[in-house]
This record gives C-alpha cells, structure tokens and sequence, in this order.
C-alpha cells in the first residue's frame, strides 16, 4: 500500500483527454477517462434507482459510446463531464424505451443534431463551468439535496417527497424556489 | 426568429432526463431549431455533469474494463430511420422534427371545420399523448384544458393568443391554469403537441362543443 492515488484529472485535462482519444485513438487517454468517469457513471445510475448489475452494463455501453462519438466532442461548447452527462442521461432514456419497444435498436433517438459552432474560447467554458461549480456549493444543504434528486430519480417529486417526508405539494413548490435560484446561474451571462 | 420557448422548469427536466417523453420529443423538436435553448440545455447538463463528478465513486467489476476494451472495434449501431410521413399531406416546405425519428405518425383524421388531427404514437410510450394539427387560417380555437401541461410546438405557419404571436419554432407552454384563446394566422398553422394525461383533445375542443 504505498502507492499514492494520483490526484483526479481536472476539467481541461480531462478535455484533453477526450480530444486525444477522438484524434490518435489513444487508449491509454481512454483508460484514464475509464478510470475517472465509469464511477462516476454507476454512482449516478445507482442513484437513480438502477440495479448494480443493470447500472454496470450501462456504464460500459456509455463508455463505448465515448469511444466511438469523442469526435463530435466540441470543448468549446461544453466541458467534459457536461457532454459525458448528456450521453449518459440519454442512454438511460434510451435504455427505457428499448425496454417498451423492442424494434428500437442503435444510436439514442434523442441524439441532437449537431450544434452551431460556438463562439467561445475554451478558457470562457472552463470557466463557466467552474463558477456554476462554486454557486452550486453556495446552495444549502436542503437545496442542493433538492436540485441532486431533480437530476438523480426517475420520479423525482415522489422520491423527493418521501426521502425528506415532506407532502408532494411541498416538494413542488420547493423544488420550484431551487429552480429559481438556480435560474440566476444558469441565465445567459450575455 | 424564435420568441417562446419552453419554461426553465421543463428545460431543467429535460436536461436531467425526467420529463415525460411525449413531451421530451415536443421539447427536443423545439431545441433542435433554437440557439437560444440549446445554450441554456447545454448550462442545465453542465450542472448535471458537476453533480455527478460530485457523487462517491461506485467501483465496477474488475474485469470491466477489459470486457469494455474488447469491444472497441464493434461496429457502432445503426441509426433509427427517420420519421415516417408517407401518407401525410403537409404544406410544402415543412420537414418533420428528426425528433419524431421512431414515432409512427397517423393520416389527417378531419375532427371539426378547418381542423385535422394525427395521432403521433411513440413506440417506446404508446400511452403518451402527442399529435400533429392542422388548423385552417382564421380558426379561433378556445383553451380548454383538464390535465396538466401541455406543450405546442408550431411548424409551419402561426396563430396568436393574448400572449403574443407563435410562428414556426416557437413553442407554447400551457398548463390547467391557462385560459387564451389562440387564432390560426391566414395561412393556418401546422403544431406539433403533447399533452400530460390520457388520450384527450387539447385546446380545440370547446370549438367542437365537447
Ligand atoms: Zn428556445
């Protein structure tokens, strides 16, 4: 037990990494975003209520899926754990309707098309991302508890309403004030 | 130029993955033609990335990533085929959302003067609510709604209501609390809608007397 855990790649070395698994196929820049997201992928899908076994076949099928789309990867739109996180709440919509619907097959119908090119630099994404980083630490425990089951459960009023005990109408109305102070971070700072 | 768009609450859900999916393909429809939305999509899942990087890791299996390795050079699945529309008349120049990809898409059905209705059935959700509309130019159309909220999406054409004008790419967000009473511009107007609740009509109906 000797080894030291290196510490966790950040925001733009994990870009970088992506960007080296689109461009050379590097597999070792794709161990490391193995290593880093996969996880993190079962943490929020076993958040969500998926079974381990369910949750980890998941992981893998979105792992491949960054393989195969690191050349749509765009860092100047978005940081890497954004566009990991649109992957991966697509592929548990995805996973949901293929369960009701046995001819759907191949790529998540709600892959969106291709955005126009952005404007900004990779430093203004960066960040971006970091100060929404820092507002969300700024919330209170209850709120940010709140916004996390928004993004968390399938059903997140009711899991929201019976992990705080709280009646449904409540958690409406509190998820509602979340939302609205959450909605000065995320306004369009133009 | 697009001026409504849906509210951040069914953004937000969206972009966390939980919005119904008859709205979700209304939603996506809208997205896909809005810059605006886009940006703010794009923001929302950038709060769900920085929650989940949040989160305590939860070890896979040893052999995961090797079972992930060997599966690098698979072939990548085939895309679905686009939206299916063969038997129905639209007006020209109007192209389906690729968000209804998947979505098996009934003929006109004529429900009342000026007013046609497509069922949009999605596979994955059959017991969802979502249909397209054809209403005549100068159709005034009473608000009348039961359920929870409703979502319209205008694809070709426009109409007006007390809350402003809805041209193509411009989506309405209406909930029981709404009361308006929208009319088709001359040309008429094409939607596409969804609405929370079981099989009913939208807006319309208290035109037809039901
Ligand atoms: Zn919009």
């Amino acid at each position: 037990m000797t080894a030291l855990a290196s510490p966790p790649p950040d925001a733009d070395a994990l870009a970088a990494l992506i960007t080296q698994v689109a461009e050379t196929r590097d597999r070792q820049a794709y161990a490391a975003l193995f290593k880093h997201f996969a996880p993190r992928i079962m943490a929020y899908l076993r958040r969500g209520g998926m079974g381990a076994g369910e949750a980890e076949e998941l992981t893998q099928e979105v792992m491949l899926t960054l393989w195969r789309k690191a050349g749509y990867f765009d860092p100047l739109r978005a940081g890497a754990a954004t566009w990991l996180f649109a992957i991966v709440r697509n592929a548990r919509i995805d996973r949901a309707r293929r369960r009701r619907d046995a001819t759907l097959s191949g790529a998540p119908p709600l892959e969106e098309a291709d955005a126009a090119p952005s404007a900004e630099s990779m430093s203004l994404v960066t960040e971006r991302e970091a100060q929404l980083r820092s507002a969300l630490n700024s919330l209170s425990p209850e709120q940010k508890e709140i916004v996390q089951l928004s993004f968390f459960s399938d059903t997140p009023h009711a899991a929201i309403a019976s992990k705080l005990n709280l009646p449904l109408g409540t958690v409406k109305s509190r998820v509602r004030l979340a939302i609205a102070k959450l909605r000065i971070l995320l306004e369009d700072p133009s | 130029m697009i001026s409504h768009h849906p509210s951040p609450e069914t953004l937000l859900a969206h972009a966390a993955g939980t919005l119904l999916a008859g709205h979700t393909v209304v939603v996506v429809a809208h997205v896909q033609g809005c810059a605006h939305c886009q940006a703010a999509l794009t923001r929302m899942e950038a709060l769900g990335g920085a929650l989940m990087e949040d989160l305590a890791p939860e070890p896979l299996a040893a052999e995961a990533f090797a079972q992930v390795l060997a599966r690098l050079d698979e072939p990548a699945p085939k895309p679905p085929p686009p939206p299916r529309q063969t038997n129905l008349a639209l007006p020209s120049g109007l192209r389906l959302p690729v968000a209804l990809r998947g979505a098996q898409i009934g003929r006109w059905l004529r429900i009342g003067r000026g007013l046609r209705y497509s069922r949009v059935r999605l596979p994955w959700a059959p017991e969802q609510n979502v249909m397209l509309l054809k209403v005549a130019g100068g159709r005034k159309v009473l608000h009348h709604s039961h359920g929870g909220m409703e979502l319209t999406q205008v694809l070709w054409g426009g109409f007006h209501d007390e809350t402003g004008q809805y041209g193509p790419g411009d989506i309405g967000e209406a909930d029981e609390t709404t009361e308006h009473q929208p009319i088709a511009d001359p040309e008429g107007c094409v939607c596409l809608a969804s609405l929370e609740g079981g099989l009913r009509l939208p807006w319309f109906t208290r035109l037809l007397g039901w």
